[in-house]
C-alpha cells in the first residue's frame, strides 16, 4: 500500500465520524470516540504491519516524500491522536460543564472529530519536502488547534487561552510566511533540495539568507515552544481542556521538530550559513533550557508545571541540533542526532501521555488542577499513583525509564559535540536544567505519597474505565520496557 | 511609477497605523479598508491585475464588510482609553526598532535586491487568471486539496463555537 494513502484513510475516518455525528440520535456520542480510536488503531496497524511503499504519484513529486523518518513521525502523530481521543472520552463528563448544560448542544461530537483532521495535518508535515507544503499543513494543524483550544466556551480560561493562541499564532505565522518569501527571493526555490543546491552554489549572499533563516526560526520556534517564543505556552496549556493540552504538548511538538530538522539541514550543511546557524541554535538551546527548567520550579498548577516542562524538553531536544553539522557527522559515536531526537520524542509521547491520562482522571473527579490535588493519591488509587510516579520519573530522567535513555542519547551527542567544537556551555546549561528538573518533578511525587489527604471528603473513589485502565497499563509497560530495552524504539529508526 | 509606489505605500502604512491607533472599532475597520485599497493599487503597479482585483473583491469587499456588519450588530462601543503599560509598549518599540534596523542593514547591502524587475510581457498569451489557474490546479494541486481540508476544519470550528446553546444556555446569546 502506498504511504500517501494513510492520510487519505485518516481523512475518510474523519468524514465518516462527522457524518455519524450529524445524523446519530444517541446524545452521548461516545460511540464516535470509540469509532475514532479503533479507526486510528487500524491505520496505525496498516502503517506498521503493511510496510507502506514509498512510491508517490506524479503530482506529489518534489513536495511530498516518504522515508523512514516520515513514517516514524506519522506513527507518532497517529498514536498521539489515538491517546488524545482516549483522554477526551474520559474528560467528557467534565467537558459538558463548560460547554452547555444540555447534552444536545455540547459539541462533544466535533470535539472527537477535529483531532482526526489535525492528525492528517501532522502526517503531511512529516512528509513535507517543500516550504509551501510545510506551510499549508502547518496551518491546517494550527487552525484545528485554534478551535480546539477555545472549545470550552463557558470557561473564561479556555476563551482567554483561545484568544492568546490565535493572536500569537497569527503573529508567528506572519514571521514564517515572511521568512519563506525571503528564502524564495534569495534562492529562487521552495523545495528543500533546491534550497540546499542554491546554498552551496556560492552565488548567494550571506546576510539575506541568514535573515530569512532567523524569520523561519521565529515561526518554527513558536511551534516547538522554544524560548523566547514560548510566552503562549503556560497560559494556553493552563486554560484549555486537558486532552488538548496533551495534544499540543506532544503532537504539535513532534511535528514541529521533524519540520525543524528538515528545514535546518540544508542550512547546517552549507559552509556559507553553518556557523551563523549554529550560533542561533546554541543561543536558543541555552535560553530554552534555562528558562524552561528554572521557571518550572515555582509552579503550583500542574498544567503550568507541565507547560514549563514541555519548554524544557524542547530545550533538551534542540541540544542535538547543532551536532547535525556535516563536519561533525563522521566523528560521532552512537546514534545520530536525528535518531536520538526521534527516540526522545517517542519516549516523550509515552511518558507525557501517561501523566496526562492520570491527571485527566483525577481532575475530572476532583475538579482541581493543583499539585495539592494529587495529595494522597498513593492511598486512594495505587495504580494511578504508580503510573504517575513512573511517568514523572521518566520526565525527570531516572534510570530504567525511557526518559533516562532519551536524555542519555542527547547528552552523549552534546558532550561529543562539545569536545569537537568547544561549546561546553550548552552541556553546562543542560546539566543545570536536568538537575532542576529532579526538584520540580519530585514535588509531584512527594504530594502523591507523602502528604495524606486532608479531609475525608477527598477520599472519593476514583473510577477508571476499562479502556483507560488498559491504556495506562500499556503506556506504563512502554515507558519501562523501552527504558530497559531501548532497541524497541531504536529498531524502527 | 516610482512616485505612485510611494503614494500608495504611504497610504497603506499610514492607514495601517491608524487601524491600531483608532479607539473606535468602526473607524479602525474603515482604515483597514483604505489600507487594503492601497495594497491593491500596489499590485496594479506590479502588473498583477488579477491579484489586485481579488484583493478588492475578497478582502475589501467581502471580509471587511462582514467585519463592519459584525461590529454594528454586536454594537461594540468605543474602547475606553486604558492606562499605558510602559513595559509592553517599550518592549514592542524595541523589537520593532531592532527589526527595522536589521531589515535596513540587510537590504542596504543586498546587490541582488537592487535589480530592476523584468518587464512583464503584455501580449495576450500571458493572461493572469489562466496562468494562476494552471499553476494551482497542476503544480499546486496537492496544496489546494490540503487547503480544502483546512476550510472544512475552519467551518466546523465556526459552527461549533457560535452555535446556539439550547434553551438553558440561551441567555448567553
Amino acid at each position: 500500500m502506498p504511504a500517501y494513502y494513510l492520510e487519505i484513510l485518516i481523512l475518510l475516518l474523519g468524514f465518516t465520524m462527522l457524518g455519524i455525528e450529524a445524523f446519530s440520535s444517541n446524545r452521548s456520542r461516545s460511540g464516535i470516540a470509540v469509532l475514532g480510536i479503533s479507526g486510528l488503531f487500524v491505520v496505525l496497524l496498516f502503517l506498521i504491519i503493511a510496510v507502506p511503499s514509498s512510491e508517490v504519484p506524479y503530482d506529489y513529486w518534489g513536495i511530498y516524500h516518504v522515508d523512514k523518518w516520515a513514517l516514524f513521525y506519522k506513527a507518532i502523530a497517529i498514536l498521539t491522536t489515538l491517546l488524545v481521543l482516549v483522554l477526551a472520552k474520559d474528560f467528557s463528563s467534565a467537558f459538558k460543564k463548560y460547554t452547555s448544560q444540555s447534552n444536545e448542544f455540547s459539541g462533544i461530537g466535533e470535539y472527537y472529530c477535529l483531532p482526526i483532521f489535525v492528525c492528517a495535518g501532522l502526517m503531511w508535515m512529516a512528509s513535507a519536502k517543500d516550504l509551501i507544503t510545510i506551510f499549508v499543513s502547518l496551518e491546517l494543524v494550527t487552525i484545528g488547534f485554534y478551535v480546539l483550544v477555545s472549545f470550552m466556551r463557558r470557561n473564561v480560561g479556555s476563551l482567554e487561552a483561545g484568544v492568546k493562541y490565535l493572536v500569537l499564532g497569527a503573529l508567528s505565522t506572519g514571521f514564517l510566511v515572511y521568512g519563506i518569501a525571503w528564502i524564495f527571493g534569495v534562492t529562487g526555490h521552495f523545495d528543500l533540495s533546491g534550497i540546499a543546491e542554491a546554498l552551496n552554489s556560492g552565488e548567494i549572499e550571506k546576510k539575506p539568507i541568514i535573515f530569512a533563516f532567523a524569520l523561519l526560526m521565529v515561526g518554527l520556534g513558536f511551534k516547538v515552544a522554544a524560548v523566547p517564543f514560548h510566552i503562549w505556552v503556560p497560559d494556553v496549556y493552563q486554560g484549555t481542556s486537558m486532552p488538548i493540552t496533551a495534544f499540543l504538548s506532544v503532537g504539535s511538538k513532534a511535528a514541529g521538530f521533524i519540520v525543524l530538522l528538515r528545514v535546518i539541514e540544508p542550512f547546517l550543511n552549507s559552509p556559507l550559513t553553518s556557523s551563523s546557524v549554529i550560533l542561533i541554535l546554541s543561543f536558543l538551546v541555552c535560553v530554552t533550557l534555562f528558562f524552561g527548567n528554572l521557571v518550572a520550579i515555582k509552579q503550583t498548577n500542574i498544567k503550568r508545571l507541565l507547560a514549563y516542562s514541555s519548554i524544557a524538553h524542547a530545550g533538551f531536544l534542540m541540544m542535538a541540533l547543532p551536532a547535525m553539522e556535516s563536519g561533525f557527522h563522521s566523528k560521532l559515536i552512537g546514534p545520530s542526532p536525528m535518531e536520538s531526537i526521534s527516540f526522545y520524542l517517542a519516549g516523550y509521547l509515552l511518558m507525557t501521555m501517561l501523566c496526562f491520562l492520570v491527571i485527566t482522571i483525577v481532575s475530572s473527579l476532583t475538579d482541581g488542577e493543583n499539585i495539592d490535588d494529587l495529595r494522597g493519591l498513593g492511598a486512594r488509587s495505587p495504580l494511578l499513583a504508580f503510573a504517575m510516579l513512573v511517568g514523572v520519573a521518566s520526565l525527570a530522567g531516572i534510570p530504567l525509564t525511557v526518559g533516562f535513555f532519551g536524555k542519555f542519547l542527547l547528552f552523549n551527542i552534546a558532550i561529543q559535540y562539545a569536545v569537537f567544537s568547544g561549546s561546553w556551555y550548552i552541556v553546562a546549561f543542560a546539566v543545570l536544567g536536568a538537575s532542576a528538573g529532579f526538584y520540580y518533578y519530585f514535588k509531584i511525587i512527594r504530594a502523591m505519597y507523602c502528604g495524606g489527604a486532608e479531609q475525608d471528603g477527598d477520599q472519593l473513589a476514583l473510577t477508571i474505565s476499562t479502556l483507560s485502565r488498559v491504556v495506562i497499563i500499556v503506556l506504563l509497560a512502554g515507558v519501562i520496557l523501552c527504558g530497559v530495552f531501548p532497541k524497541l524504539i531504536l529498531g524502527f529508526l | 511609477m516610482s512616485l505612485l509606489f510611494y503614494i500608495f505605500s504611504g497610504l497603506m502604512l499610514g492607514f495601517g497605523i491608524m487601524v491600531i491607533v483608532c479607539r473606535n472599532p468602526l473607524s479602525s475597520a474603515l482604515c483597514l479598508v483604505i489600507s487594503f485599497l492601497g495594497l491593491a493599487a500596489l499590485f496594479v503597479t506590479l502588473n498583477a491585475y488579477f491579484i489586485s482585483i481579488i484583493q478588492i473583491l475578497v478582502y475589501t469587499g467581502a471580509v471587511m464588510v462582514l467585519f463592519l456588519f459584525i461590529i454594528m450588530l454586536l454594537d461594540i462601543r468605543e474602547e475606553k482609553s486604558k492606562d499605558w503599560n510602559f513595559l509592553a509598549v517599550g518592549g514592542g518599540v524595541v523589537v520593532l526598532f531592532g527589526f527595522v534596523v536589521q531589515l535596513i542593514s540587510v537590504l542596504g547591502g543586498y546587490e541582488d535586491g537592487k535589480q530592476k524587475m523584468v518587464p512583464f510581457p503584455e501580449d495576450s498569451s500571458h493572461e493572469d487568471v489562466k496562468m494562476i489557474g494552471a499553476e494551482i490546479f497542476t503544480n499546486y494541486n496537492f496544496h489546494l486539496q490540503v487547503l480544502g481540508v483546512l476550510l472544512l476544519v475552519a467551518t466546523i470550528g465556526v459552527v461549533v463555537l457560535s452555535r446556539r446553546q439550547g434553551k438553558e444556555g440561551s441567555e448567553n446569546n
